[in-house]
């Protein structure tokens, strides 16, 4: 990067059904935190990128709306979409901007309200997610049943049982409890895990992030801009990965990991200089509970078909070798599309600035990481920040 | 309150991959090869991002396979409700080609099966 980029303030709504709110009042929500975690006004930004899949909303053209309610008019030229790691390519276009040197301060809203369509329709939307032409017209695919076809193939190859499967769900839900923000705050039991209604074998119900509303923002800033402002705990961008695989699934040759996650992944390691066993704290995308254990082997934590074993001894707990998903990950906090991505840097900001409270994690040399997945592994980013 | 219903109603090309469509209603499954460069693709295609030939070949796939692995669709989406549960499947071929398919009989990853079609999409026996 040609300039130094930091993270100086984070927002994040209440995810769930929000059915209390349209997407703007939504927005505002996280906008308004990061503002004020920041001590800036709408004046202080340069430029919005707003990220949003839109189409289980009826504003499918969000961002004016957005932009006008949060008092952002004539600073948001452009959306973003990179379906689940949309809020991860607003961050990736706001951190490009500052870095090139066009701007010094960029605000990243993700905000997605999907729970406006009922569920069958949201299936339909899902089941595009890949390839129409190939996958959906003819063979009525849903987004489950992708993330399922690795999830079998996994199982057979590496042993990995629907009782791992189950304790990365268990995990997520624990630490909900002790997230205000979280979409589900129940505790639950692998059993409940397993009795829970087959979507497309062998993803279960709980083995399911769910369908929600919510919004996330984070303000980015220049080095320049971090020492005028006097900002006492910025969250430096230490290292970014990108990357994108095949829409049509089956053309990928293989299906225990996923191809672009790992390649951002070499990516942001090599920036940073930094091996996968530095990182302390991580915000993997578990979408569904098999994508976590995929997740751990794809960014190197361990070697593939060992995921499951890390997720057994409790290694990605908090304290652990490597915690994960502290704030109940996309199973149990839920999983707006658009605002995903900035969800995940508002969690390693807040950890790496040891403002994460009852799930505050010990870190040595304060280094994280967010791999947010877009699709099945369609887009992949995986970026590091350190304190 | 209810919002206002967007209903989408969409024309696709069907003349593109006539001979593919056409295939699948006989039991025999088309895909297209680079005459240029050789390059057998499974989806087919017009175009040959390889080699940027546009002189494409209709060559039928083998319907030997083994599956690679599957998944059955118990919750389905809107266009596919009056459906009973359907199994997708990747099956891989003995030209090497990968194909999503429907499966039928007992599923199992790394089973030998045998590509066919219903006569709207591929459908890959497992053979017992």
């Amino acid at each position: 990067m040609n300039r130094k980029v930091a993270v100086i303030g984070v927002g994040n709504s209440k995810f769930g059904k929000r059915d209390d709110v349209t997407i703007k009042e939504l927005a505002w929500e996280s906008v308004k935190e990061a503002l004020e975690d920041a001590g800036l006004t709408q004046k202080d930004i340069d430029i919005t990128v707003i990220g949003s899949t839109a189409y289980r909303g009826t504003e499918i053209y969000p961002a004016p709306p957005v932009s006008e309610y949060c008092g952002l008019v004539g600073k948001s030229p452009i959306r973003v979409e990179a379906a689940c790691a949309t809020g991860s390519s607003a961050a990736f276009t706001a951190i490009n901007l500052i870095a090139s040197g066009l701007a010094d301060i960029v605000l990243a809203i993700g905000v997605d309200k999907m729970t406006e369509v009922d569920t069958s329709t949201s299936l339909a939307i899902g089941g595009r997610g890949g390839n129409y032409y190939w996958e959906f017209h003819m063979y009525g695919t849903t987004f489950p049943t992708y993330y399922a076809l690795y999830a079998t193939r996994h199982m057979a190859l590496f042993g990995t049982t629907e009782e791992d499967m189950a304790l990365a769900s268990v995990k997520a839900h624990k630490y909900a409890t002790l997230n205000e923000k979280a979409h589900f705050r129940n505790k639950i039991t692998v059993e409940d895990v397993l009795k829970s209604r087959v979507i497309s074998w062998p993803i279960k119900l709980l083995d399911s992030s769910p369908i929600s509303d919510g919004s996330a923002t984070v303000i980015f800033a220049s080095e320049e801009k971090v020492r005028e402002l006097k900002i006492d705990t910025p969250i430096w961008v230490k290292g970014i990965g990108y990357s994108s695989d095949t829409s049509y699934i089956a053309a990928r040759g293989e299906w225990v990991g996923l191809e672009a996650a790992r390649d951002a992944a070499a990516k942001a390691y090599k920036m940073a200089k930094i091996s996968p066993l530095d990182i302390e704290y991580a915000t993997v995308h578990d979408c569904f509970t098999i994508a976590e254990i995929m997740a751990y082997e794809d960014l190197g934590f361990v070697e593939k078909g060992k995921g499951a074993e890390l997720l057994r001894e409790g290694q990605t707990e908090k304290d652990g070798k490597v915690a994960v998903n502290l704030f109940g990950g996309l199973k149990a906090k839920g999983h707006p599309l658009g605002a995903t991505g900035l969800s995940m840097i508002y969690e390693v900001t807040k950890q790496l600035r040891e403002e994460a409270g009852p799930v505050q994690h010990s870190f040595k040399r304060y280094l994280a990481l967010t791999h947010n997945v877009g699709g099945t592994g369609h887009y992949a980013y995986v970026m590091i920040f350190n304190r | 309150m209810d919002g206002i219903p967007l209903l989408f109603k969409y024309t696709v090309p069907d003349k593109l991959y006539e001979k593919f469509w056409e295939g699948l209603k006989r039991g025999e499954i088309y895909t297209t090869k680079c005459k240029k460069c050789g390059t057998l693709y499974y989806p087919p295609r017009k175009d040959c991002e390889k080699c940027m030939s546009s002189d494409m070949e209709w060559v039928k796939l083998s319907n030997e396979g083994i599956l690679m692995t599957y998944s059955v669709v118990k919750q389905k989406p809107q266009g596919f409700e009056n459906y009973s549960d359907y199994t997708v499947g990747i099956a891989r071929n003995s030209d090497g080609a990968n194909l999503m398919c429907w499966v039928k009989g007992e599923a199992k990853v790394g089973k030998k099966v045998r590509l066919t079609t219903d006569g709207q999409r591929v459908i890959c026996e497992v053979i017992e």
